[in-house]
Parts: structure tokens; C-alpha cells; sequence
């Protein structure tokens, strides 16, 4: 029963704070246009995407279509890293006002390109560990009858509800903080988030040997916190953390902060405006 | 009249240049899908080849809970869930996750392990689905 909870609550956390930082953002603009369409668009999408790969996942039995599907996977947590982070920058390029600086056609389309980027981000945040939710709930669900069915219903249920509490929680910050305060959180979060993907990702294709791990481990921190108990993969889905982290991993992560660190600190003011 | 001509010239030779340009890069494409379809070939050959190894998941524990495999070797392990339910196997040491849905079959290649002993458990069920690999 708590396990359900638990297991629902963390499938379903990563959307939530993805699409529910998004919607906070667009519903605190002066003018959000159709950004609510592009973002329940990909919330729709996205569930498709999840239910499309939760069959794959239940029929696939081939060995060629499972690795497919990993490799798909990767793709998937690399395409989202990149989503996130450009996404954190767009929004800080523009505070609150969407409207300004819409001056040229070229500039129209930049902004319909982020505008489709922030759907593909939504749609990704439901599908990927949707697919999981819905195989697990499915499969657990018809795998008990009776009583035990009715609990497991409600544990489901529970674990969405947390979830969604979870993030309601962190967007109430907005009231006690001030709006800015919660942006710069907001944006730590995601930043943190998209670097755990890209870590997850490069940890794979080591995994596979298509990436060399140069040193491995680099270090062995699991005495200190074991990324595989619960508090661990909680930790190590929101920052990426590894307790046996190879050298190529590490210089990843850190190339990626670099990246960011860089991106940040241009002043968005001279990045918007053409030369 | 004299300017013209050494233009046409040069755009000649310019023309020449770009059928060479096309030319080599041509080969060199099908020189790299060549490669490619040899890679790709070798690849699978070489995973028909893989050792593999067996595992069973049942009533929420694993079959066999301890796999003893070489160590330096890439190797498969073929996962069957036979449920009730389904079932995630996972490990953060041996960079894998998957979700195996009941009654499905899944082999998952590893890279070649340094000699140790690595956790796996099953996220659905973690108090009691829990195994090593052993590499020797």
C-alpha cells in the first residue's frame, strides 16, 4: 500500500513540477497569447506518447525492438535535458512581459520555435515516466482482485494526489516569496533536473560501452548516501547524483554547468536584440 | 575581352574543382556507409554471440538472486517476468533500468564489468526483489 504511493507519487513528480512550473510562468504573464494551447496540446500528446510506449513496452519481446527501446529511451532524456534548458533560458529572457520584442517576422519565428519546444517538453515530461506509471498501475492493478484491488485504486490515486500537492506546495512559494524569488527557484529546479537527465542518459550509453567511462568509479560514496534506496534515487533523479560516478560522467556534468553558468550570465537584454 | 576569358577560365577550373570535391565526397560517403554497414553487421553477429545469462522474476523476487559472470566480457541477460505483475529492474552501479511488464521477455546488454559484486533490485517491489552480479 505505502509502496504504491511512493511508486506513483515518484513516477508522476517530475511531470508535475515541469508542467506545473510552466503553467505558472505563462498564467503570470501580462499576455499569454496561445502558449496555454501549445502547453495542454503536449499534455495531451503526451499522454498519448505514454500510452503508445506502454503498449510497445507490453508487446515488445524481440531482442531488436528492446534494444530499440532503449536506445529510444536515451534519446528521449537527452532531448529533454536540452528542452529544459533552453526553455529556463527563454523564460529569464523574457521576466513577464511575453509580448515585447516581437518586433521583426524573424523574431515571430524564433518565439513560435519556442512556443513548440515548450509543447515537446510537456508532451516528453508526461510520456516518458507515463509509460511506466501506466504498465505499473495496469499490470499491478489486474494482477490483485477483490479488496486488495480497491486499496491498490486508492494507494493509485493517493500517490497522484501527493504529487500534485507536492507542487502545489512549492507554486504556494509564489504567495510567500516574492515572484521573483520563486522564478530563481523555479529555474535552480529545472537547471538540476535537466542535469540529472543528461546524467542518466551518459550513464546508459556507458552502460552500453558506446561511451568510454575513462575511470571507474571515481569514487565510492554509497556509505554517505546509497543512490539506490528510496531517498537516494529521489535524490539522484533531481540532481543527477551518482554514488559510483565514472570520470566521464563527472566531466559532463561539469561541462554542462559550465555551459549553463555562460549561457546565464550573457545579459539577455544584448542576446534578444540583433547586432 | 581578355578578362572575360580568364573568368570563363577560372570558372572552369572552379567547375573541375567542385566535380572533384563531388566526386571524393561521394566515395567518401559510401566509403563511411560501407563502414557503417560492416559496424552494424559485426555489432549484431557479435551479440548473437554474446554470452547470456537468465533471469526470472517471480512473486516479486528474483531467479537467480546471485549471477556469477566473466569480468572484462560484454554480456546479455535475458529477463523474464513472470509475474504477477510487472516488474522494474534496476541498478544506479550497473546503469540499467527497465520496466518489464508481466509475461514479457526483455535481454539487456552490459560493457564489460570490472571484477566486483553489483546490486540490482526491483524498484516494484523493494523490499524483497533484490540480486547481485558477480563479476569474475
Amino acid at each position: 500500500m505505502g509502496s504504491t504511493v511512493f511508486i506513483v507519487w515518484r513516477e508522476s513528480i517530475e511531470a508535475m513540477l515541469v508542467i506545473g512550473i510552466l503553467y505558472t510562468w505563462l498564467k503570470n504573464q501580462a499576455d499569454t497569447g496561445n502558449g496555454m494551447h501549445f502547453l495542454w496540446g503536449g499534455v495531451l500528446a503526451g499522454i498519448a506518447l505514454a500510452l503508445g510506449l506502454a503498449f510497445i513496452m507490453l508487446e515488445v519481446q524481440s531482442e531488436l525492438a528492446g534494444e530499440a527501446l532503449e536506445y529510444f529511451q536515451i534519446a528521449i532524456m537527452l532531448i529533454a535535458a536540452v528542452l529544459i534548458t533552453q526553455m529556463v533560458l527563454w523564460m529569464r529572457r523574457h521576466g513577464r512581459t511575453l509580448k515585447h520584442n516581437l518586433e521583426t517576422g524573424m523574431q515571430r519565428a524564433h518565439e513560435q520555435a519556442n512556443w513548440w519546444g515548450m509543447a515537446a517538453l510537456a508532451a516528453i515530461a508526461v510520456g516518458r515516466e507515463g509509460a511506466e506509471t501506466v504498465i505499473f498501475l495496469y499490470g499491478a492493478g489486474l494482477a490483485q482482485s477483490g479488496s486488495a484491488q480497491l486499496q491498490f485504486i486508492a494507494a493509485a490515486i493517493s500517490g497522484f494526489v501527493l504529487a500534485f500537492l507536492s507542487f502545489w506546495l512549492l507554486s504556494q512559494g509564489s504567495r510567500f516569496f516574492s515572484w521573483k524569488v520563486f522564478f530563481r527557484f523555479s529555474e535552480i529546479l529545472l537547471l538540476l533536473l535537466a542535469a540529472a537527465l543528461l546524467v542518466d542518459g551518459v550513464d546508459r550509453m556507458i552502460g552500453l560501452g558506446w561511451l568510454p567511462a575513462l575511470v571507474d568509479p571515481v569514487w565510492d560514496s554509497s556509505f554517505l548516501l546509497d543512490d539506490s534506496t528510496r531517498l537516494g534515487g529521489i535524490i539522484a533523479t533531481f540532481t543527477g547524483y551518482r554514488a559510483h560516478p565514472a570520470l566521464m560522467l563527472l566531466l559532463i556534468y561539469a561541462a554542462y554547468w559550465l555551459v549553463v553558468s555562460f549561457l546565464l550570465r550573457q545579459p539577455a537584454e544584448l542576446r534578444s536584440r540583433p547586432a | 575581352m581578355n578578362t572575360f576569358s580568364v573568368t570563363a577560365k577560372t570558372k572552369h577550373a572552379t567547375n573541375q574543382r567542385m566535380d572533384i570535391y563531388k566526386r571524393t565526397n561521394m566515395h567518401k560517403i559510401h566509403l563511411a556507409s560501407l563502414l557503417l554497414l560492416g559496424g552494424l553487421l559485426l555489432s549484431i553477429s557479435a551479440q548473437a554471440a554474446l554470452p547470456a545469462y537468465k533471469l526470472t522474476i517471480k512473486d516479486g523476487r528474483f531467479e537467480p538472486e546471485t549471477i556469477t559472470v566473466p569480468a572484462r566480457t560484454r554480456f546479455k541477460l535475458v529477463i523474464t517476468n513472470q509475474g504477477p505483475g510487472p516488474e522494474e529492474f534496476e541498478s544506479k552501479k550497473l546503469r540499467k533500468e527497465s520496466v518489464i511488464a508481466e509475461g514479457v521477455t526483455r535481454s539487456i546488454v552490459f560493457a564489460p564489468l570490472k571484477p566486483g559484486r553489483y546490486r540490482f533490485f526491483g524498484e516494484f517491489h523493494p523490499d524483497t526483489a533484490e540480486g547481485h552480479i558477480v563479476a569474475k
